[in-house]
Parts: structure tokens; sequence; C-alpha cells
């Protein structure tokens, strides 16, 4: 029972996870990034890791796919331009590839990875919580590393507004408190002076 | 009877007895909740109508009892428009997702002790990221479409809904700072004692802001400027007819009673009763007024439907905001107060100041 | 604990039939007769003159980027809830000083009018 829907999101997982780089639409690929997302919450599930399987449906599904999405349905992207440059690019793209394929089999490879290094948790009972056990750690073992992740946090606030936020320079915004405080004498000008007669003018028509 | 179905099918495999009784509790979930969809509809109506001096609909069966079904029926039978510019999948995408995740969240709510589908230690998580999910029917519906109303409305809408669950998000944390549980049904134990034990009382800023970030997450008015029929016709589900728009309004207003239910359950008490330690025991427990006074599931039924109304109350007395003064008040307003109130409750909690976390 | 999360996924998919059954059942019950005006898109009566995906106001992606920052603080927050009662003032102390370094950034975001929307 486990085995077969663990293989059937991992298949899931494998077919969209290479829909997100094969399919011509941005937006599809987006959401092909969400459905590989979630499976692997899902798979994360099997492995006992709840809390996490569900921050990451939390936080990458209901967040950074929010924005992907936003930047993607939102820029108007012309598909023919992208594609112009893909052959001159493409020994960079595939020097990176293989670097990176080689650094996954050497991490996940059999040396380091395996069923015998990772053994299937052993499963727990309906009252355990993983949560409980990652804050029992988290907060003291990892503080440091944990407190590092505010100051990055922070970071990353004063690098998202220092690279979007512009002021808009016409708008016709209200501003409440400026427009109770304004005084008549502030708006009009109330000019005395005595009657003037004008030297050029005519008699009445008479 | 769960025991005598399932040696009534003892003949079938293991596995699928498991998967039938499993399939059995959900219905037994899943229906009387569109029924309460059905007939919330119609009590908005009436209850507006009350406010506003009218009667509300009145013709279809007795005092109009018959009109949620009569507009199902109605609805059923309407054209399903396909608009020509939209993407066709996604539009049909667009509303299953959105009712996907809202029926989902429901798996783990508790209804009594222990009556509960999907007793999950992290329940509570795994409702925040059943209703993150919600926002991305919106986005998809109002993107597919290809309409400049349904593309306004999805924008306003996405906007205004991650806005607020932050600060959803952080009331959420004080409860568990209270509770020092993920688990909807532990929460609700721990509130056990009187009514002074309810949770409402050390976390009131917290329980304010929970329920009116729960308009807003739900598009409601005084925060439903996604909808703000008055500029953007309808917002997101402009180009929807027929099943693919009941789809979209089922899930509205099965997360409307998903909230107030919610609120009930983290902030009073649940199906607690609220004359806990203030009659005696023996008239609590015993007898037929024990079943109607003492804990159970009519008080968790009775205190949704209260929120319920109120979200109606609301609609029906506060003009809408303005998208700005929405967003400020999610920004400015509520997120210092939910940080500031968090270091309070959690001062508390280490303190063990009493009566709650002693 | 796997065994309390089977529920789930049969109440996911159920929920996503949810979703397909009315409609497939609206689209067979229902008439179909399109003609080019319904199905055009809905704009108080005008041709649509314009391609309706536009560029967009970057304040909306700006909202999106601290959503995600705040809400993964708030996944940060929610282990530390749970064992509170068991670290003490330690752990009140651990969050407090998360929370200070992270209110210098809120305090950034509204000096700098991130949260104004004008």
């Amino acid at each position: 029972m486990e085995q077969t829907i663990f293989y059937i999101f991992s298949t899931v997982l494998v077919l969209s996870a290479g829909a997100v780089i094969t399919v011509r639409n941005p937006v599809f690929a987006a959401l092909f990034l969400v459905l590989a997302f979630f499976t692997s919450a899902a798979i994360w599930i099997l492995l006992e890791a709840e809390f996490l399987a569900l921050t990451l449906v939390l936080v990458y599904v209901g967040a950074v796919m929010v924005l992907f999405l936003f930047v993607v349905m939102m820029l108007d992207i012309n598909l023919t331009v992208l594609r112009e440059g893909f052959a001159r690019y493409l020994p960079v793209g595939l020097l990176v590839a293989i670097i990176m394929v080689a650094q996954l089999a050497y991490i996940v490879g059999p040396a380091r990875f395996g069923l015998d290094k990772f053994p299937a948790p052993e499963p727990h009972g309906a009252d355990y919580s993983n949560t409980r056990e990652i804050g029992l750690v988290l907060y003291t073992e990892y503080l440091f590393a944990f407190e590092l992740a505010a100051v990055i946090l922070v970071v990353a606030i004063v690098a998202a507004i220092a690279l979007t936020l512009r002021k808009r320079v016409k708008t016709n915004f209200m501003k409440p408190e400026e427009q109770v405080l304004v005084k008549s004498k502030d708006r009009v000008r109330l000019v005395k002076m005595a009657a003037e007669k004008r030297d050029d003018q005519q008699a009445p028509n008479d | 009877m769960l025991e005598a179905i399932q040696s009534a099918l003892s003949f079938l495999p293991d596995g699928l007895v498991t998967l039938l009784i499993i399939l059995l509790k959900i219905f037994a979930l899943l229906l009387p909740l569109l029924g309460a969809v059905a007939y919330l509809t119609l009590a908005e109506r009436k209850v507006i109508g009350y406010i506003q001096i009218r009667i509300g609909p009145n013709r279809v069966g007795p005092r109009g009892l018959l009109q949620p079904i009569a507009d199902a029926v109605k609805l059923l039978f309407k054209e399903t428009i396909l608009p020509t510019n939209a993407n066709l999948f996604l539009f049909i995408l667009g509303p299953i997702l959105t009712i996907g995740p809202a029926m989902a969240a429901w798996a783990v709510v508790p209804f009594d002790d222990g009556l509960v589908i999907a007793d999950i230690d992290a329940s509570l998580l795994y409702i925040l990221a059943m209703t993150s999910l919600g926002v991305y029917g919106i986005i998809i519906a109002g993107w597919a479409s290809n309409s400049k109303y349904a593309f306004l409305g999805a924008l306003r809408s996405a906007a205004q809904i991650v806005s607020y669950e932050i600060a959803m998000g952080f009331a959420l944390v004080g409860v568990l700072l209270a509770a020092g549980s993920l688990n909807l049904g532990e929460i609700v134990t721990a509130q056990q004692g009187s009514v002074v034990q309810w949770f409402m009382w050390p976390l009131l800023p917290l329980f304010l802001i929970y329920f009116i970030s729960g308009l807003a997450e739900t598009n409601r008015a005084p925060f439903d400027v996604a909808e703000g029929e008055s500029e953007i016709v309808a917002g997101f589900h402009v180009e929807y007819s027929a099943m693919t728009f009941s789809v979209f309004f089922l899930a509205e207003y099965a997360n409307i009673i998903l909230i107030s239910l919610l609120t009930s359950a983290m902030f009073l008490g649940g199906w607690l009763s609220p004359f806990e330690g203030i009659l005696p025991e023996s008239m609590l427990t015993g007898g037929a007024l024990g079943l109607l006074l003492g804990s159970g599931i009519h008080w968790l039924l009775l205190k949704t439907a209260f929120f319920m109304f109120l979200f109606l109350w609301i609609r029906a007395t506060y003009p809408r905001y303005r998208y700005d003064q929405i967003m400020r008040l999610g920004w400015k307003v509520f997120i210092p107060i939910t940080i500031v109130w968090l270091l309070v409750v959690a001062a508390m909690v280490v303190g063990n100041v009493g009566p709650w976390f002693d | 604990m796997l065994e309390n999360y089977l529920p789930i996924l049969v109440f996911l998919v159920l929920g996503l039939l949810f979703g397909v059954g009315p409609i497939l059942m609206g689209y067979m019950l229902g008439p179909s007769r399109p003609d080019s005006a319904k199905l055009s898109p809905y704009e108080c009566g005008f041709e649509a003159f314009e391609d309706s995906r536009m560029k967009f106001d970057v304040r909306f992606y700006l909202i999106a980027i601290l959503f995600i920052i705040f809400d993964l603080e708030i996944a940060f927050m929610f282990p530390w809830a749970i064992v509170l009662g068991d670290l003490g003032a330690y752990g009140f102390w651990a969050m407090f000083v998360f929370l200070a370094i992270l209110v210098v950034g809120f305090a950034y975001e509204w000096k700098k009018g991130a949260m104004e929307w004008e």
C-alpha cells in the first residue's frame, strides 16, 4: 500500500518536473512546478517528516509559487525573443548542467546515500509530534543558524524593496490629514482695494 | 455503528473495507456541509432582507425554504459558457483548484472529542497550508478568462488574501502558544474548565484579528473589492456561468463555515459547554438535561452559527473598504499588533500567568 | 502516523472530484448555443480593443515577495510555539532576538513606504 502510493507520487513528481522544463507556455511550467512541490510534500509525509512536508506546501506552494505565477502571468513574455539566444547559450548551459549532475551524483551516489545509510523511518504512533521534535533542537542546538535565518530574511526584505520600490509620479491619492489641516487662507486670497475708474471708459449708451 | 458496518463488510478485502469506511465518514461530513452551504445562502438573503426591512425570498416552498434547491436546479440547467479568448484547460481548472483545498481542509476538523476524520498531529498547520492553496484558483481563473475585469479582480484578490494570511498565521501562532499543541482537538481540550479558560480572553486581540482576517480571506464584505460589483462587475469570476460559477460559490461559502468553525474551536472552546465550572457537575453529565447543557457537538454548531451570522450582519452593516485602506489595515495595523501580542502571550506562558497558563 | 494521512489523501481526491463532477454535469445538462457575442470577453458591451494581459504595477510583486518572507517567519514560529512551555525563558529570549531582527526589517519597510498603497 505504502509502496504503491510512493510509486504513484514519485512518477507524478518526475513527470511534472520534466514538464516544467519542456512545456512551452511559462504559465504551465509554473503550474507543473506547483504540482512537483505538492507531490514531493506527499513523499515527505511518507518519510514521516510531517512538519517539513506541510511547511513545503505552505511556503513553497502557497507563497513562492504564487509570486512565480504573478511574474509569469503579468510580465507578458514574448516567447520567440526568448528562444533566439538558445544556440549561443547552449554550451554554457550544458556545462552548468553537467557540473550540477556531477555534484548530485557525488552526494546522492551509493557511497553516501542508500537504504543502509538512510533506512526507512520507524513508523510512529498517532500521538508522535514531529513538530515538537524539530522545535526541541531548532531553538537550542541550532540557535545560531536560527538567528542567522532572521538576518537573511531582513536582507531579503531590504533587497526586495531596493529592487522594486519606485515612487509613483502621477497619482491622485488623497491625504486626509492634509485636507483637514487646510485653512481658508491657504486656498483663497482676499484682496481689499478701493474701486477704480477706468480712464477710457465710455459714457453709457444713451 | 462503524463496527457493525465493518463486520457486515467483512467478506471484502481489508484494504477495501478501510477505504469504504473512510469514504462513508467523508460523505457523512460533506453532505451536511453542502446542505449547510445551500441554506447559508438562504440565511444570507433572509438576514440581510430583515436588516433592510424586507422579507427576503418567500415564494419557493413554505417561507421560501426551498429557494436554495430551486437555485441549484436552475444553475444546473444553465449554459456553461466557455469564452473564445480563454485558455480552456486553465479556465476549467480554476474552480476545481478552488474547491479541492476548500473541501480537503475539513478532513482534520474535530466536531467532538475524538470525532474527526483524520486525527493528524499538525492539523492546524495542515489547515493553514490548505487555505493558502485557495489563492491559486483565483489567480488561474482570472488569468485564464482573458478579460480585463477578471484579471483586475484576480490581482486585487490575490494581493489581499496573501496580506491577510500573514496576520492570520500570526494569530494562529498565538493559539499554539496558549495550547502548546498543533492538534485542533487538543487545542479545544486545553480550554477545559470554565468559560474563563477559553482562549478568547488571553488572546482577545488575536481573536478579533483572526476573525477580521477571515472576512478578508474569504473576500467578504467589507473586504470584497475583489468582486466589487460597482467597480469591476464581479471580479475574477465575471466570465464564469452555470456550474463553473456555482463551484466558486460553493467554495466561498464552505470557507465561511470553516472560518466560523475554527474561530469557535480555537477561541471559544469548541464543543465545550459554557456552563462548565458554573453549574454543578451532576447537571452537566446525567440525563437529558446533561446532554443539553453538557459539552457536545451542539455547542460547537451553535457557536459556529453565531459567527456565520456575524459574517452576514457585518455584510449588511459596513460599507466597502477602499483598496489602499485594506492594505494599510493588514500590513500596518494587524501585523504590528499580532507581533506585540505574541510576545505578551509568550511571556504569560513562560511566567505561568493564571488563570490560563498556570 | 501514516494511517492518519490516508483519509486526507482520499479527501483531497474527493474534493477535486467535487469540482469536476458538478461542472461536467452542468455541461451535459445545460444547453449549448454559443454565438460570438456570448463568447467574447465581458467589457460592458464594448468591443475589447486591447489584449487584457497587460503589464502590471510592480507593487503587486513587492507584496508577494514580502508575503513570502513573513510566511517563512510564521513557519519558524510554529515549532517554537509548541515547545515554549519546555524551553521556558530561554526560548522566549531566543524568539525575542529573532523577532527583534525582523522588526528592524519591518520598520525599514514601513519607513520606505513599501506598504503604502496610493
